[in-house]
């Protein structure tokens, strides 16, 4: 591949495929080198174990510290990336997560606001189909109501919430990426809790149902397998980059680009970087040595309880039903710090990592199965939430050990702030609280998790301190872009797809000289 | 395995069956099937192989007819693309083999005819045995329960006999 594009783009997951469908949609020449195997609707088996083929392989990503980011679990490889197996929970940002250091004097700053991003929000929505009731959800930032309802709520939603409102707490419908009726031709959810192994009916908007039909429409050219080893800069204009290197069918090969987009996930985003030091220059984007810091993972864990009710949990979405956000604004109250949510009333496996049979260790032998008879009728479960405090101690950079291509590995170390693992536990001892309120004859608790993977390659508007723009250029270079969670300068403790995908959509404006 | 056949070919053609030496030829067999016919493994020892799913059995009765050893070893097999959980729980597909082999040789020099089963598995779990080598052992019981349990409950026979429909938008190939 000779010729020289527009755009190359680094990852054809949520914010790859959607920047590319906007910006050949925008008349630009448009190539996308992802990683991994082409996948289409018929590879998306409803089977927890089929689904892990969806999740990132190899080459393997080490981690320490006491609050690893679970990358094998969180990232995705393949068209559609992590968002192929993402439960479609498309929540804003509130106001507060972008002004963290200036309001509360820790972590960092974004470099835009709500504000900024608002319109984006608005517009993505209606893109992708969201359903929701923002009436009920009071504490819900300003925007644009959703295009479709809530999906109809399964007997135990109704059990927790019962809950909730005998602890003085309020619940709305979740706000899913998930059709409650037919949109744009995609048909409505079936309610079968397979999310995590894939939507091959494309009631979830992953991407292979929402912007890969777009960018293929609009000529985008996708190359699969193509592992990028690195970026290089022009011999003759430092600043530039005029190629990414990438491995093909035992192939090494290089293309050119006018602009070059890295949306490969944090972590292999700040691999490739990382990887394109030379003798002569850094990294790209690590001028100023922040290139990997700053990477977070939401603390979370699941509440579960066993009811008299008939619950039927196999019943609804992954992601759940109803929502609390009564403390997300909450962030400096006393016990700890940060904002936290609860997502309630998710449709679960009696296996895997997260099904309920695995979440109870302590039962086995004859016991087990007369358990597991129960609890598929009558469990119920519900996610907390937590915020991560960005440190420039957590971070990410490369091992030593190089792959069978030379290429090295990504080592990723992320210990959990203090504050931020005593509000964890705080929140935790109110959600047995509220399991037992909602009427739980026994309550219990799974291991504390890293849920969802971001920053690594902030943006801001210091390049001593960041690594990006606004736009998400890297500061040292004139025509290179990091796109996707990396960018993230604080975590929130919503989801993060809706604020990366409506950071892609501001960021195509910007490359289609829009704004 | 038949020369023909590469190790993407099977797996492209499933995840969950695949080729097992019965009695000196290569069939094409679930791991229930495989467990049925005594296949022999081709990454642990039948010694090992038998270990583990004695054990896993002890943990999820039924594992051990439903394959567990079988869909162990077919697993390894596959290396970097091996669907084991550990791949979740943070064990390197390129150390999984030894992990396996690891687990089973401590079971095997644990216990003898007078060893319950239950008292290695309170041993595990509390992380009380002081001869134990390698991961800790609730670690591995914890890996090797989650496993019983994708083979004895996560198929659609395994929903069945816990009375929840399947309801596959795309029913897995092989239901195991």
């Amino acid at each position: 591949m000779s010729e020289m594009q527009d755009i190359v783009i680094v990852g054809a997951g949520a914010a790859g495929l959607m920047l590319a469908a906007r910006l050949a949609e925008g008349g630009q020449s448009v190539t996308v080198l992802e990683a991994g195997p082409e996948r289409k609707l018929s590879d998306l088996i409803s089977s927890q174990i089929w689904a892990r083929k969806l999740k990132w392989s190899e080459p393997a990503v080490s981690e320490s510290g006491d609050h690893k980011i679970g990358h094998a679990f969180n990232a995705g490889s393949g068209t559609g990336g992590s968002a192929i197996h993402h439960y479609g929970v498309w929540l804003r940002m509130h106001e507060g997560d972008f002004s963290l250091k200036s309001d509360h004097g820790v972590g960092l700053d974004w470099p835009l606001s709500y504000a900024d991003l608002a319109p984006h929000y608005d517009r993505v929505q209606a893109e992708v189909g969201l359903s929701g009731d923002a009436d009920q959800e009071r504490w819900r930032p300003q925007g644009a109501p959703y295009p479709m309802p809530p999906l109809p709520l399964f007997a135990q939603s109704r059990v927790l919430a019962r809950g909730f409102a005998k602890t003085g707490r309020h619940t709305s419908p979740l706000p899913l990426a998930i059709n409650s009726e037919p949109y744009q031709g995609r048909r409505s959810c079936q309610y079968d809790g397979w999310c995590d192994a894939g939507c091959p009916i494309g009631a979830l908007a992953n991407p292979l149902v929402t912007w890969l039909p777009r960018a293929l429409a609009a000529g985008v050219r996708l190359e699969h397998n193509a592992r990028v080893s690195r970026v290089i800069r022009s011999a003759s204009q430092s600043q530039r980059i005029e190629s990414v290197e990438y491995l093909q069918g035992g192939e090494r090969k290089t293309i050119q680009a006018d602009r070059i987009i890295i949306a490969a996930f944090a972590v292999q985003s700040v691999r490739i970087l990382l990887s394109s030091a030379s003798e002569q220059y850094t990294a790209p984007g690590n001028h100023s040595g922040q290139l990997g810091r700053y990477l977070m993972t939401h603390p979370a864990a699941t509440v579960f309880g066993l009811f008299d009710d008939e619950t039927h949990p196999h019943q609804g979405v992954s992601a759940g039903q109803l929502l609390n956000h009564d403390d997300y604004d909450k962030k400096d109250a006393t016990g700890g710090f940060g904002s936290s949510q609860w997502m309630i009333g998710h449709a679960i496996k009696p296996h895997d990592l997260l099904g309920y049979g695995t979440g109870r260790p302590d039962i086995s032998g004859a016991e087990l199965e007369p358990w597991l008879q129960r609890a598929a009728r009558h469990l119920g479960n519900m996610t907390l939430v937590c915020e991560d405090i960005a440190s420039p101690e957590n971070r990410i950079t490369l091992s030593d050990r190089l792959d069978s291509d030379g290429i090295p590995y990504a080592h990723t170390h992320h210990d959990l702030d203090p504050e931020a693992a005593a509000r964890w536990t705080q929140r935790m001892s109110e959600g047995a609280d509220i399991m037992r309120a909602a009427g739980a004859s026994e309550v219990w608790s799974g291991p504390r998790i890293g849920m969802h993977i971001m920053g690594g390659a902030v943006m801001g508007n210091d390049p001593a301190q960041s690594v990006t723009d606004a736009f998400g250029r890297v500061h040292d270079t004139d025509n290179l872009y990091i796109a996707g969670p990396a960018l993230f300068p604080s975590s929130g403790a919503v989801n993060p797809t809706f604020t990366l995908t409506a950071m892609a959509s501001r960021q195509a404006d910007y490359l289609l000289g829009k704004s | 395995m038949p020369a023909s056949l590469s190790r993407r070919h099977l797996l492209a053609r499933s995840s969950a069956a695949g080729f097992f030496m019965i009695a000196g030829q290569w069939l094409w067999l679930t791991p229930r099937e495989a467990e049925a016919r005594a296949f022999a493994p081709q990454i642990l020892s039948p010694e090992q192989s038998k270990a583990l799913s004695i054990l896993g059995d002890a943990l999820v009765p039924g594992a051990a007819t439903a394959g567990l050893a079988a869909y162990i070893d077919l697993q390894l097999q596959a290396g970097d693309q091996s669907l084991l959980i550990g791949k979740y729980l943070g064990v390197d597909t390129a150390t999984q083999a030894s992990f396996y082999r690891a687990a089973a040789d401590n079971v095997i020099a644990m216990t003898d005819e007078n060893t319950s089963m239950q008292t290695l598995i309170s041993g595990m779990a509390a992380d009380a045995l002081s001869e134990w080598v390698g991961p800790p052992a609730s670690y591995v019981l914890f890996v090797l329960r989650a496993d019983a349990l994708d083979v004895a409950y996560g198929t659609p026979e395994g929903f069945e006999k816990l009375g929840i429909p399947y309801m596959a938008h795309i029913m897995p190939e092989q239901p195991w």
